[in-house]
């Protein structure tokens, strides 16, 4: 059925989307939403960056799509559904796709939405100095053009069956074509979009608030007056802080801090099963990961059951080295990588290691899981005879010196909605993050020729071969996935935590009666 | 010397400080052969068990043993300590015996510099210098030796002064000895007792910013053994099981415990006025 | 206090913060970020970034861009944030601000404990009290503030629930609920002063005691309660001022640790940020407000023991 209705949302021609919406709330809170009050929601880091082309972190996502809309946003079970576009469709060969923009739909600054903003922001978004995240998530974009006041065009440089779901990549977000013209350093403290809320205050290290907005395109959601987000740098406040009530909602949790919220009165558990991985990056055109035969050896070192638990106390599964497993459409199966040092020894006397190598692997502290699993992978690897030492680093000094730079750290990704948007992101040779380096065309050829295609069966089989070569080559170790781990007050109505974990969709949960009255 | 140890061990401070203080040195010294395991061998199995016979404090996140983890960890833990703070000292005392010998202008801007660099936190400056230098606990080390020199310069400073006064020391420059030679000789050695009693306080202080600069991810890299980080580690699992991080905040406390008391049993010894 | 001797702490303070300036400036430029790349980031072109770093001046000579930054300081400008493009200066006196108020507030909490308690122990010299404050002062600086931050948190907040356990309220918005929000943090910065100051209260009480002005009260009738706190506090309080203001020093690293755990947005807060981040604009501002911070509280504590302390002659 899923398979269905993905389809429809692709391919079909005319979709309305207004039956969607309340689907997600839970049997617990079938009644009728409530509107008013403060939803105060716990965030990890500072919301740095406001501009939401070039959001980069889970709780920028966060705020740029309270403020924001894309063309289409992406549902709990990851397919993509209307936000300003009210319908979409493609010609036979997919390679150009039109999207019809709601009427009506106005800028926080009461400018009409049009097409031409739309097109002023995908060129922004593909424009290299504006240094967008998102550039080479949104798709295959050769050319935007307006047709008309509510009519966008994109005009692709190949077939591509995914375009709906490029749209509502996090950065690809909808801002005024007059902002752009005028520079968008404008956007670095104030906010004008088409987004549930508007923005109040900005404050990036401590709080951020957002009020609802009353022009909003659906005039029955946001249920919530007010969006409070604070930042919480010590996760263990933060629970504390929850317990007290004195936040309803975090967003994002470590499992350690999830066991201590277990039978919390008062507080939700979620949970939910994802594509979300941490990858040991190995660069393949260095030594002495430039072997495959090395990289296999230490893949060979890993107890991936073992890792489970010390990684992620339980609350994930194992990885066998590519990034899809069963929360995706195209998953296939491999069989599991078991350790072995035996194998892993002879592969490194093999490949001119005999003695064994001693490497550094570097760990940023955000989140911790990425030091404890370099920790374990240290352990593990040893009696293979590789010598690792682990660097840990603060976040923000491993993104300036290390990520895609560094010859071998520890990764960590959300799920991406596609396969096509986890391999084009991280593994092929033209991929926008190719930390590994790793370049294989057999590779590249299927994960390309499976982003052209229609048919179900042809993708399922050109996906499955593409995972069969990652997982021969290993150009990244990923021993475990992750759920995606939150918590939220028992009065926080329709919120589901998102596999994605960068999907947040505030706009249609709701306070029941339970919820202490605040200002 | 007899005497001097006879008249420590008189005062509680003084006893019970050098009880602690020697327990640890022998931690330090014989830590390595006194661990029943291998402190960094993993076991799935044995996660987060309490104290039993076979692993008398218990196991930590990742099933290794605590005990063996805090008697490695007190060689890396205390001996950092240490020569971070000998170091702070030496520089420090250097800056402000000399500071004090040459008097008048020179005087005045060496201290008033060092006033300004006293300005900023300890814990601020040994933040920096690591960000600077990289995380790793050869810089952690420099750092904290770093911040605490202004301190031991002004101390060193004010004991030179009340020393410099003294007869000895006009006596070397009525025989007019080379002042480097007076710095060294005369002065140094006369102003050396108040300062081992501020470095044996000063010891604690150095094991609680190491271990405030493992929380902040700046300090010793893990799998580790320092307490610091083994503490700071521990605090994500203490709900899990509160031995994890119970043991070695203990074992830090105890220490600084220990070198606060010695330390105060030190300046009763060689200060009796007060 | 003559007008040369205040024109001259005052000189001593700019020749401070001017030292702590070059330090920090010298800091930064090793600091190995590259500020065009910090602001722009990692996906930004090789062009965006040589013509940000030529509007920014970075390719001027130091002691140019030493001046240029120095002059704007001067002007209250401190810069832009290379992390949010925001103004420096504001967000940093903002955080000051909350964070000289939980200082306060430590300070005051700190001396309303630790004050009686060196008393006591002075009036009981030896006795079971005085032992009994020793410990307690020898257990205050024995443990780092991050495990006595979580320890309050897990049994003040969660266990007992009898305060809130982080964030910051204004005090503007909900005065009491202000208030309730900064007890906890206060209490841990203050362990280790109450430490320190009761004891220098205890040895100052005990010296006092002994001198020849207070034995002289004694012989003049006056009751032992007398004594005790119209000559002899008033006498050891005094030293207790410089070294409280001497304290600040350590009061202002302590809430740097405080601050990222109860999630208070101080001025600890914003340095820890920046250092992460390598903004280093920010960290230059926040180095040296700290500073002046430290120079400011030492000036006023050395004018109020020369005005409470008439004996004193500063030429």
């Amino acid at each position: 059925m899923l398979e269905t209705t993905r389809r429809r949302f692709l391919l079909g021609t005319a979709f309305v989307a207004a039956s969607a919406t309340l689907s997600l709330s839970m049997p617990a809170f079938a009644q009728a939403p409530v509107k008013g009050g403060t939803l105060r929601v716990a965030i990890d880091q500072a919301t740095s960056v406001l501009n939401p082309l070039l959001v980069r972190v889970n709780p920028e996502y966060m705020l740029a799509e309270l403020l924001y809309s894309g063309l289409t946003r992406l549902k709990v079970d990851m397919s993509p559904e209307a936000d300003l576009a009210e319908s979409w469709s493609a010609n036979e060969e997919l390679t150009e796709w039109t999207f019809i923009l709601r009427k009506g739909v106005k800028f926080h600054d009461g400018s009409a939405l049009t097409a031409a903003d739309v097109v002023a922001s995908y060129k922004a978004i593909l424009n290299p100095d504006t240094a967008s995240p998102g550039r080479k998530n949104v798709g295959p974009i050769e050319d935007v053009v307006a047709k008309d006041e509510l009519t966008v065009v994109f005009k692709l440089s190949g077939p591509y069956a995914d375009m709906p779901v490029a749209t509502a990549y996090m950065n690809a977000k909808i801002v005024p074509a007059a902002i752009i013209e005028s520079g968008l350093d404008k956007l670095s403290s104030e906010a004008v979009g088409t987004g549930p809320f508007k923005l109040v205050s900005f404050e990036p290290d401590r709080q951020v608030v957002v009020e609802r907005n009353p022009d909003y395109y659906d005039p029955e959601r946001p249920y919530l007056d007010k969006v409070v987000l604070n930042v919480y740098p010590d996760s263990t406040a933060e629970s504390s802080a929850l317990i007290a009530g004195e936040i309803d909602l975090i967003s994002t949790l470590d499992p350690t801090e999830y066991m201590r919220l277990d039978g919390t009165d008062g507080v939700d558990l979620q949970r939910v099963a994802s594509g979300q991985f941490c990858n040991v990056n190995m660069r393949c055109d260095v030594k002495p990961f430039d072997d495959p035969r090395v990289r296999q050896a230490l893949a060979l070192t890993v107890d991936r059951e073992a890792m489970i638990q010390f990684v992620t106390e339980g609350f994930g599964t194992a990885g066998n080295d590519t990034p899809i497993n069963n929360a995706y459409r195209f998953f296939s199966e491999q069989p599991a990588r078991k350790p072995d040092i035996a194998k892993a020894k002879q592969l490194l006397a093999d490949a001119g290691y005999a003695d064994g190598i001693k490497i550094t692997l570097v760990a940023s502290e955000k989140p911790a899981l990425r030091t404890q699993l370099a920790v374990a992978l240290r352990e593990m690897a040893k009696p293979a005879g590789f010598d690792i030492e682990v660097q840990t680093m603060p976040h923000a000094t491993y993104l300036d010196q290390v990520w895609k730079k560094g010859n071998f750290y520890v990764g960590f990704y959300n799920m991406q909605p596609t396969e096509d948007g986890i391999f084009k992101l991280l593994y092929t040779s033209d991929a926008a993050w190719n930390e590994t380096r790793w370049d294989n065309s057999d590779f590249d050829k299927a994960v390309n020729a499976a982003r052209v295609t229609a048919d179900e069966a042809t993708r399922a089989k050109l996906y499955a071969e593409a995972q069969k070569l990652q997982y021969e080559g290993v150009p990244s170790i990923i021993p475990t996935f992750f759920d995606v781990l939150g918590a939220k007050r028992t009065w926080v109505a329709a919120y589901d935590i998102h596999p994605r974990a960068s999907v947040f969709r505030f706009d249609h949960a709701w306070l029941t009666d339970k919820a202490p009255t605040r200002s | 010397m007899t005497d001097f140890i006879k008249r420590l061990m008189r005062s509680p401070q003084g006893a019970i400080g050098t009880i602690i203080v020697l327990l640890v040195l022998v931690a330090v010294a014989f830590g390595p052969y006194l661990a029943p395991h291998d402190p960094e061998a993993m076991s799935i199995l044995a996660r987060f068990k309490g104290p039993s016979a076979d692993f008398l404090l218990g196991t930590d996140q990742y099933g290794r043993d605590i005990f063996s983890r805090l008697m490695i960890g007190a060689r890396s833990t205390v001996i950092m300590a240490v020569v971070a703070t000998l170091i702070g000292t030496v520089v420090g005392a250097l800056v402000g015996v000399t500071s004090a010998f040459l008097g008048g202008r020179a005087d005045e801007v060496i201290m008033r510099t060092v006033d300004a660099v006293m300005s900023i936190p300890s814990l601020l400056f040994a933040l920096i210098i690591v960000n600077l230098l990289g995380s790793s606990d050869i810089n952690a080390l420099l750092a904290v030796s770093i911040a605490f020199a202004p301190g031991m310069a002004r101390i060193s400073r004010a004991v030179a002064l009340s020393a410099r006064k003294q007869d000895f020391v006009s006596a070397a420059i009525a025989r007019g000895e080379k002042p480097n030679f007076i710095v060294l000789s005369e002065m140094l050695p006369n102003t050396v007792a108040p300062i081992i009693v501020e470095m044996t306080i000063r010891v604690s202080f150095a094991i609680m910013l190491f271990a405030t600069l493992s929380f902040l991810g700046l300090g010793a890299q893990p799998p580790s053994e320092e307490w610091g980080l083994m503490v700071s580690e521990a605090r994500r699992y203490m709900h899990i099981s509160s031995w994890i991080l119970v043991w070695p905040s203990l074992a830090i406390a105890l220490v600084a415990i220990g070198f606060n008391l010695l330390g105060d049993g030190l300046r009763d010894v060689l200060n009796p006025k007060t | 206090m003559s007008a040369s001797y205040l024109t001259k702490r005052v000189a001593l303070i700019f020749y401070t913060l001017l030292i702590v300036s070059l330090i920090v400036f010298a800091m930064t430029q090793i600091l190995p970020a590259d500020a065009a790349v910090m602001m722009l980031g990692e996906n930004a072109t090789e062009e965006a970034l040589a013509a940000l770093r030529e509007q920014m001046g970075l390719n001027n000579p130091v002691w140019t861009q030493y001046l240029h930054w120095i002059a704007g300081v001067f002007q209250g400008d401190f810069g832009t944030s290379l992390r949010t493009g925001l103004s420096v200066g504001p967000v940093m006196v903002e955080a000051l601000s909350r964070s000289l108020l939980l200082a306060l507030f430590s300070i005051c909490l700190m001396l309303f404990i630790a004050v009686p308690l060196g008393i006591l122990a002075a009036v009981r010299r030896g006795k079971i009290v005085d032992m009994a404050v020793s410990l307690i002062s020898y257990v205050g600086v024995s443990l780092p503030e991050f495990v006595t931050a979580t320890l309050a948190l897990l049994f003040l907040a969660d266990r007992w629930k009898l305060l809130p356990p982080t964030g910051y309220v204004p005090l503007t918005e909900n005065f009491w609920d202000g208030v309730a929000h900064l007890i906890m943090p206060a209490a841990v910065i203050s362990i280790i002063l109450v430490a320190h100051v009761s004891r220098m209260v205890r040895s100052e009480m005990v010296d006092v005691l002994h001198t020849d002005y207070i034995r002289a009260a004694r012989l003049k009738g006056l009751s032992s309660r007398q004594v005790l706190w119209g000559h002899a506090l008033r006498n050891a309080l005094l030293p207790t001022i410089t070294i409280v203001a001497l304290d600040v020093g350590y009061l202002l690293g302590g809430v740097i640790v405080v601050e990222e755990i109860f999630a208070i947005p101080g001025i600890g807060r914003q340095l820890i940020i920046a250092i992460q981040a390598r903004d280093l604009p920010s960290i230059q501002a926040g180095v040296l407000i700290m500073a002046a911070t430290y120079c400011v509280v030492n000036f006023i504590a050395d004018i109020l023991y020369s005005l409470l302390d008439k004996r004193i002659q500063y030429d």
